[in-house]
């Protein structure tokens, strides 16, 4: 009986991966790791975790209360070191919520090592920031407001400072039912209020819902150029465009590290406070990628697949910026001359042999992948007040 | 003749317990002179703003080197986005203190005490690492400290190397610079009404049962009832300040607290709710205001204050031995003589103008090791 389950399993799957197959035109290309899941529309929202619930609409309805919250927290530099720097200083929303230098700035008196991504659509992701180190919006926000060379904050000063604001204090016990703010909730509402910043109506979602002019007669044979000859699809798949996966694809250092001394200590701090050894420590020069995590030789210069979406808005590309626009990208991997530091770059990019216009094409396609500007305002954040002025003496 | 055996012999005893109490308050011993190139390079870092997380303050933003390595304010400065609730204490003498550190004792060994006051999200909110980094990018900063421990044994792989524990110990180095020079009482030239002064503090004022030995302090937690400074609860940023430092030390019911609990943020004791450590009277004519939060700005006010038996507190609490002085008019002046006669010569360094934050970068980034 047991047996019997199993073969009825196998041969299930290897159905559903022929069936793939033959639908998405994909075929295991040499040096092709895996089967790479179809483009598809992004769903109407990011799924919403149960342990964090909150309205499933998105830009532009109305946000709900948690959203609202969290919009107010998102732009408010009480949750940081100095209370000089918000979330939304390195997630601009005037610079497609991310920041528009190829490193991020950083919290004062630094600077960031990496390129700051687009919050927008980051609810869908399963794999937050470069590493990919963190798996829900709800562990990114402290790790980006705690961090030396991000928000600098430590959850005692934060909390406290969101106690002595009564406009905080109402609105969190609204929301989470609490008699006082907590920070834990308090980056809950971010969350929250990332997954409105969603876009699930690009002309590339209409498009594959089945409105055939929703994208230009260019950006179809684009489509097809990314799907097919250069091949952005095996790793550049699924409705966020991103198989999650890590990769070392020879992007080159930034000159920011030759050229600025407080870009080199930044460097050098985040390769000692990731844990180094000893030679690791002193001879480091290149972002190590993933190999941080688990100091697996293997896992040196990989980097998660960034997500294509919204890419209209938020030059310069890749994780340390070095490509400023969609063209230059285009053409790295058209060339496909990236370097290979440790022996670990990617067999999947080769040279395409792209015409001037294949490459046209493909851009064009890439920007069907971005919809109107997400354009909030900035909200006015709620001001601190004495304790005695509303809150009875016990 | 028998009563005045027994007499004497009452005093005697009195006496002798006394004496194992509490040590008598003494001069400053000497102490080994610093290695000038490690004090110069502390010093430089006493001034340096990279020592701060955001690259705004130093040391010397709370303990100012023009101020008796303290401010004039009653409450201190703190981190931007911060501001502090208690009085910002001298540096002058602190490496004679050798135990309880800070208002409320927190930690005994003055590395350890540092090191939180880089790091501590209301005084420098620091990282370690970072400032090493930083530190290390500075070119002056690496020679200085090649040449200051260049041989010694710093737990460095390389001898002479700028890390985090390097540059506290040259603070350290720099703190050790920082002792009374010139003061009556050590050099044993008290006038006759100083001297009247210091038999009122030995005797009916009672001082030194608390400020005792070469420091002037028994390093131990006491509620004398100094009352609150209502500053610290009308400013949300100072209130929130002080319940982040309360939820930093874990103590209860930190929303509805509107007091200073002091010790008992330490021990979690109630009866040490209000106790705070016993400060030094040295450089005292350099450092006012006084007490934990300022709430004293002159001499006058503080013996006023023991005077009465000090301030009020809830039965249990305040120290069993403050009690009235009944001192004329005439004693007040001579302790205040006397306690005048502790501070030396003025200790001031002036504060470095234009120190810039910025960081060069290294020729040869490639080449050189990390």
């Amino acid at each position: 009986m047991k047996t019997n389950k199993l073969y009825l399993g196998l041969a299930a799957f290897i159905l559903v991966v022929l069936m793939f197959m033959a639908i998405g035109n994909i075929a295991l290309a040499e040096g092709d790791p895996d089967v790479d899941p179809v483009l598809a529309p992004l769903p109407a929202h990011p799924p919403i975790p149960t342990d964090n619930p909150s309205g499933k609409n998105v830009f532009p309805s109305k946000m709900d209360k948690k959203q609202e919250l969290g919009y107010l927290l998102f732009f408010d530099p009480k949750i940081s070191g100095d209370g000089g720097i918000a979330c939304s200083d390195c997630h601009d929303p005037k610079m497609g919520w991310g920041f528009s230098d190829p490193i991020s700035r950083g919290y004062p008196g630094t600077v960031h090592w990496r390129n700051s991504q687009t919050a927008v659509n980051s609810g869908y992701l399963n794999k937050i920031f470069w590493e990919g180190g963190t798996t829900s919006l709800e562990a990114q926000a402290p790790a980006a407001a705690e961090g030396a060379v991000a928000g600098n904050g430590s959850r005692d000063m934060m909390e406290s400072r969101l106690r002595f604001s009564p406009d905080y204090v109402k609105r969190f016990k609204e929301v989470f039912g609490s008699e006082w703010p907590l920070i834990e909730d308090g980056y809950a509402a971010i969350a929250a209020f990332e997954r409105y910043l969603s876009q699930p109506d690009t002309p590339f979602d209409k498009y594959m819902k089945g409105d055939k002019n929703a994208i230009s007669p260019m950006a179809i044979k684009g489509m097809d150029l990314f799907k097919g000859k250069a091949n952005c699809i095996e790793c550049h798949n699924g409705p966020m465009l991103t198989d999650e996966k890590f990769y070392d694809i020879g992007v080159a250092d930034p000159p920011e590290f030759e050229e600025n001394g407080i870009n080199q200590v930044t460097f050098r701090y985040q390769n000692y406070a990731k844990g180094s050894h000893e030679e690791d420590y002193r001879t480091a020069k290149s972002d190590r990628g993933i190999y941080f995590k688990q100091k697996r030789k293997e896992d040196m210069g990989k980097l998660r697949t960034a997500p294509l979406r919204y890419t209209k808005y938020t030059a310069p590309y890749m994780h340390n910026g070095t490509l400023f626009t969609l063209e230059e990208v285009i053409d790295f991997y058209d060339k496909a001359d990236g370097v290979d530091r440790w022996g670990n770059k990617t067999k999947i990019i080769k040279p395409l042999n792209l015409t001037k216009e294949e490459k046209e094409n493909l851009k064009e396609f890439l920007l069907t992948l971005s919809g109107e500007e997400i354009k909030l305002p900035v909200p006015k954040v709620p001001d601190y007040a004495p304790m005695a002025d509303w809150q009875p003496k016990k | 003749m028998k009563k005045v055996f027994v007499s004497l012999l009452l005093l005697f005893t009195v006496v002798v317990v006394h004496a194992a109490d509490y040590p008598d308050i003494a001069p400053l011993p000497e102490r080994k002179a610093p290695n000038p190139k490690q004090v110069e390079l502390g010093k430089a870092l006493f001034f340096d703003a990279r020592l701060s997380g955001d690259a705004a303050i130093s040391c010397a933003t709370c303990h100012n080197s023009e101020k008796g390595f303290t401010t004039t304010m009653p409450l201190s400065e703190a981190y931007p986005g911060s501001k502090h609730w208690r009085n910002a204490p001298t540096l002058l003498n602190v490496v004679y203190k050798g135990r309880a550190y800070g208002w409320d004792g927190r930690l005994d060994d003055l590395d350890d005490f540092l090191r939180d006051m880089i790091t501590d999200s209301m005084n420098m909110n620091m990282d370690m690492q970072l400032m090493q980094e930083r530190l290390k990018q500075d070119p002056k900063i690496v020679a200085l400290t090649l040449e200051a421990y260049g041989d010694k044994n710093m737990g460095t792989s390389k001898k002479g190397e700028m890390t985090h524990y390097v540059a506290r110990n040259a603070i350290i180095q720099f703190l050790e610079t920082l002792t009374s020079k010139n003061v009556p009482f050590d050099k044993g030239t008290l006038s006759a009404k100083a001297k009247e002064g210091m038999a009122l503090f030995k005797g009916k004022a009672g001082c030194i049962q608390c400020h005792n030995g070469p420091y002037a302090s028994d390093g131990k937690p006491h509620n004398t009832g100094v009352p609150e400074n209502p500053e610290v609860f009308k400013d949300p940023q100072r209130h929130f300040t002080y319940v982040a430092y309360m939820m930093f030390m874990g103590v209860d019911n930190r929303m509805n607290w509107r007091r200073d609990v002091g010790y008992y943020a330490i021990s979690k004791d109630r009866k040490d709710i209000g106790k705070f450590i016993t400060p030094t009277l040295r450089e005292l004519k350099h450092t006012a205001p006084y007490m934990h939060n300022g709430v004293f700005a002159t001499l006058d006010e503080v013996i006023e204050f023991y005077n009465q038996g000090g301030g009020e507190d809830r039965p249990g609490l305040k120290d069993a031995a403050m009690k009235p002085l009944n001192l004329t008019n005439s004693e007040k002046e001579a302790l205040k003589e006397f306690l005048q006669s502790l501070s030396g010569d003025p200790i001031s360094i002036p504060m470095p103008k234009g120190v810039k934050v910025e960081y060069q970068a290294m020729p040869n980034w490639k080449g050189v090791k990390n």
